[in-house]
């Protein structure tokens, strides 16, 4: 009995500590977070300060971190109303950008590779794309080709859309807190 | 039921203790680390470009398609390296990280403020041993000071837009990562 006790919990010593680092490594980099709208970033995932568990998921993805000298990835994989993001549907990013020298924005499947499309167009840069007249943006993506600023998204049935800020000072204040405003991201019309 | 109860909540302090060790060894722990991923595309102490990501996927997952890159691993066992790039119009920097993926450095264009960036990379023995009297020709290069002898450093070039990618491809071809001697 003694036995079977001490076995017991080995197993949930194993259970829960293997399933406790899993669950922490696939879902983002760690709680050192900051959050605006839709949108997700680690700052400090790309400084000499990175927490153990923005290392592990780091590792574990074969990734490196964008500097924050260099610059500041946002993330999204919801609307602004915290749905998924689905490339069935057509997808409005509408607003300004945060302060930045340059900055990209690539559109990947929910597993982060790249969506083959006849337009070979995966993202936009600053230069390239669009612009209002006041300085913010439209862009649509979506599975049919539309006028404007369109990325397709091959009617993947998840998306993740990731926005690149270069030389930007966001991020780089000592309080985490004070997230920028980021583009706003309204699902349209789904099929 | 009583005699569960201590080898549940010893368990569950056993889990807390697995889930702490396990966080901080899988930095060194992960076979398919960048490192690795790297490595099977380049020789030590030379520059190598990274293809492309496609839809195949990437040398590195969670890279940038909008940029150009080229890799240099270097090992400072055999004394300092020699960085150098030159800048494009646009965006161009180069970074820094261990051998275990911790970033330590980086640079851009507007921060080096020049129309090459070179650096001297070397461990803090090699700074410590530079002649004192050098101080001035010191203070005019860019010493980056590794905390390792092993690590990774990137270089990446943006391209504006898709028609000038061969030229900024060729650019970033140019760099160079060297041992002086």
């Amino acid at each position: 009995m003694r036995a079977l006790l001490f076995f017991l919990t080995l197993a949930i010593g194993a259970a829960v500590g293997l399933g406790l680092t899993f669950i922490t490594m696939v879902n983002g980099y760690g709680p050192a977070g900051i959050r605006a709208g839709a949108w997700q970033a680690w700052p400090k995932a790309g400084t000499e300060e990175a927490d153990p568990y923005a290392r592990a998921a780091l590792a574990r993805a074969g990734e490196l971190p964008l500097e924050l000298a260099d610059g500041l990835a946002f993330i999204a994989t919801t609307d602004d109303a915290g749905r998924p993001l689905d490339g069935r549907c057509d997808i409005h990013l509408s607003g300004a950008i945060p302060q930045a020298r340059f900055w990209t924005l690539t559109v990947t499947d929910g597993r982060g590779r790249l969506i083959a499309n006849a337009a070979q167009r995966n993202g936009f840069t600053s230069p390239e794309v669009v612009w209002n007249r006041d300085g913010t943006l439209d862009i649509w993506l979506g599975p049919r080709a539309r006028p404007g600023n369109w990325l397709p998204t091959g009617a993947r049935e998840r998306i993740a859309l990731t926005l690149r800020l270069y030389d930007t000072p966001v991020g780089l204040a000592s309080s985490t807190n004070d997230a920028p405003r980021m583009p706003r991201l309204v699902t349209e019309r789904c099929p | 039921m009583k005699r569960l109860i201590l080898p549940i909540v010893a368990g569950l302090v056993l889990g807390g203790i697995v889930h702490l060790v396990a966080v901080l060894i899988v930095p060194y722990l992960a076979e398919r680390d960048a490192y690795a991923r790297l490595a099977a595309v380049t020789d030590i102490n030379s520059v190598a470009p990274i293809e492309d990501p496609s839809p195949d996927g990437a040398v590195l997952p969670a890279s940038d398609p909008a940029f150009v890159s080229a890799v240099c691993l270097y090992d400072l066992g055999d004394g300092p390296m020699k960085i150098r790039m030159p800048t494009t119009q646009d965006y161009t920097s180069i970074s820094f990280y261990t051998r275990h993926g911790m970033p330590f450095y980086a640079i851009n264009d507007r921060s080096a403020g020049r129309s090459v960036i070179e650096l001297d990379l070397m461990n803090s023995k090699q700074r410590a041993a530079l002649p004192e009297n050098d101080e001035v020709t010191v203070a005019d290069r860019l010493v980056v000071e590794s905390p390792s002898d092993e690590g990774v450093v990137i270089i990446r070039a943006l391209v504006r837009e898709r028609s000038a990618r061969d030229e900024i491809r060729a650019l970033v071809d140019a760099a160079g990562c060297d041992s002086p001697s």
